[in-house]
């Protein structure tokens, strides 16, 4: 007998001849063991990839080092962390950060919600269609946006009948990854508002129509409350997601330009550690941010799963 | 009148939603002097910049680099997944919580911030500028161990207590009746992570970062300084997501339902 599944494993050890004869410590060891075998390579590889580089980001924000592994670290002290709040990028591309999450805001829930709202329970045949652009890999929406924004051919300064540079302007090349981003998750949450809706059991909005209640106090007090685990899962996911979506945008489109007004902190992170190679820097940065993000999405994933836990109910 | 207006606003974002698409494939097939054509449909029609693509870069060798790599990676997540989530599923154990939260816990570390990291270990092991650098790191997918630890908490138990009766090992029960049951969840977890994997671009531009061999890098390499060469550029666009599009067509049903119920990627 391996183990005891889905039941706690028992107190008592099976009283069978053949466990009897062998030490104690021995079966008890190889009756506890099948969950961690099991569990070991995916832990093996958290600890490797994640966690330890976690640790050593840590150790190396303390240290100067340039990468080239036949050089030796310095340790430093606190220097970076001096070097990184006396300049004006790491706080600057922290804004630019919250200005893009919260420019696709609109299009991670205010439009998936409109567009729920309006059209709940039909609309299937679009779902194939608002579906596509999650499919169509970063670099080639960036591409094919490339084209429809160029300065002197694109169709969108035909259509708008303006001669703007999109990707090239100060003013406009953040916003123009955060339309990109936008429309790559858009019908993404479509769907999922969509699914959220579907989940309400019909009968609480029939019990409030009866009751009297108008269409906009059933969707303000009943419809809304029910949604908000889904709400506050797409606003969790547009903070974790949308970081992932712009920075393959932002690398082959701007780079982070002009004159850094489309950097994120993810883009500063890369460019500190691979442009400008160094590596004590990029490391104190990480930590910061790193730090900085968690007071945001810890709440942020509080919210989403306890709401979730409810909805599931017991 | 409500109806109207609800079919009207799932049209234009329908249309929003696929006219970039239509456009690329539309450009990439107008004959190279006409790439900047405005016309709604591309004619004549020319292959050209799909020519011209191929005999400029390798793009067949990039294509199956990344089919190589997105199918050792969704295998090798599944994989581990299976297991980890099994082990969590299956057993009650000390430390239980703790694998949980450690596998929770991987979205709250962005990559940028363990990259040197993970560089300089990727270095160490040899493993720059190879496929096996880009598919190593990325073998353990939290949500992968999520997804499947939900549906096999919801396993029916007799099964597995009945398994175990007649004296299987943990082993033998996992291949012999956790995995035929949940065919049809590996089955769709597996595009979703194929998919993923095909469009990553971090783990690639991170480890081969002097090589062109995966297909999301190779598209680069028609952009310039100078300006774009647009018309192998696009064509090189469209066959990247061409295979990704094209497993849409078949399986849309199934990856729109993955991908919502997943939620996070």
């Amino acid at each position: 007998m391996i183990g005891t599944f889905v039941e706690a494993v028992p107190s008592l050890p099976p009283r069978r001849a053949e466990a009897a004869a062998r030490p104690r410590a021995v079966v008890r060891l190889a009756r506890a063991a099948p969950p961690y075998l099991y569990l070991a390579p995916g832990l093996v590889l958290l600890v490797v990839w994640t966690y330890w580089p976690l640790a050593q980001t840590f150790f190396l924000s303390f240290h100067s080092w340039n990468l080239v592994p036949s050089t030796p670290m310095t340790q430093v002290g606190t220097d970076n962390y001096e070097r990184l709040l006396t300049t004006s990028a790491l706080g600057s591309s922290t804004v630019r950060t919250f200005q893009v999450i919260a420019g696709l805001l609109p299009f991670t829930l205010l439009i998936p919600l409109g567009v729920g709202l309006l059209t709940r329970g039909r609309g299937t045949v679009h779902r194939g269609l608002v579906f596509a652009p999650m499919l169509v890999a970063p670099v080639a929406g960036a591409t094919v946006w490339m084209f429809l924004l160029d300065p002197d051919a694109g169709l969108v300064n035909t259509v708008l009948g303006t001669d703007v540079n999109w990707l090239n302007g100060t003013g406009t090349a953040l916003w123009a990854i955060v339309l990109i981003t936008g429309w790559h998750l858009a019908g993404f949450a479509v769907l999922v508002v969509a699914a959220g809706l579907a989940g309400i059991d019909p009968e609480y909005t029939a019990a409030a129509r009866v009751d009297g209640a108008t269409s906009s106090q059933i969707t303000r007090w009943i419809t809304l409350p029910l949604l908000s685990p889904t709400l506050w899962f797409l606003v969790l996911m547009t903070v974790l997601l949308g970081a992932q979506w712009t920075f393959p945008l932002i690398d082959t489109l701007t780079q982070g330009g002009p004159a850094g007004s489309s950097t994120t902190v993810y883009y500063l992170l890369w460019e500190y550690g691979f442009r400008s190679n160094d590596a004590g820097l990029a490391a104190a940065a990480g930590v910061l941010f790193f730090a900085g993000f968690m007071l945001v999405a810890v709440p942020l994933a509080r919210l989403a799963d306890r709401a979730a836990v409810r909805e599931e109910g017991p | 009148m409500r109806r109207i207006a609800g079919h009207v606003v799932l049209g234009a974002l329908g249309l929003a939603c696929v006219l970039p698409i239509y456009w690329l494939y539309a450009a990439s097939l107008r004959r190279p002097g006409d790439v900047h054509d405005q016309s709604p449909l591309p004619w004549p029609l020319s292959l050209a910049n799909y020519t011209d693509a191929f005999a400029k870069t390798d793009i067949t060798g990039m294509l199956l680099n990344t089919t190589v790599i997105a199918a050792a990676s969704a295998v090798g997540q599944l994989l581990i997944a299976l297991f980890a989530s099994y082990a969590m599923a299956a057993w009650r154990f000390r430390g239980h919580r703790v694998a949980h939260l450690l596998f929770v816990g991987t979205w709250l570390v962005p990559f940028q911030v363990t990259m040197l990291p993970n560089y300089t270990l990727l270095a160490r092991l040899g493993l720059l500028e190879t496929l096996a650098g880009v598919v190593v790191p990325t073998l353990c997918s939290a949500l992968g161990v999520l997804l499947l630890r939900e549906h096999l908490l919801n396993f029916p138990k007799e099964l597995l207590e009945a398994a175990r009766m007649d004296g299987r090992s943990s082993w033998t029960i996992l291949w012999t009746v956790v995995v035929p049951v949940l065919r049809p969840v590996l089955a769709a977890l597996g595009i979703l992570l194929f998919i993923n994997a095909w469009n990553e671009y971090f783990w690639p531009a991170l480890v081969l970062q002097r090589s062109n061999a995966v297909i999301q890098l190779g598209i680069r390499s028609f952009m310039g300084t100078e300006g774009n060469d647009w018309g192998p550029l696009m064509a090189t666009a469209g066959l990247a997501s061409l295979p990704v599009l094209l497993l849409y067509l078949v399986l849309q049903r199934q990856i729109v339902n993955a991908f919502v119920r997943s939620g996070l990627k």
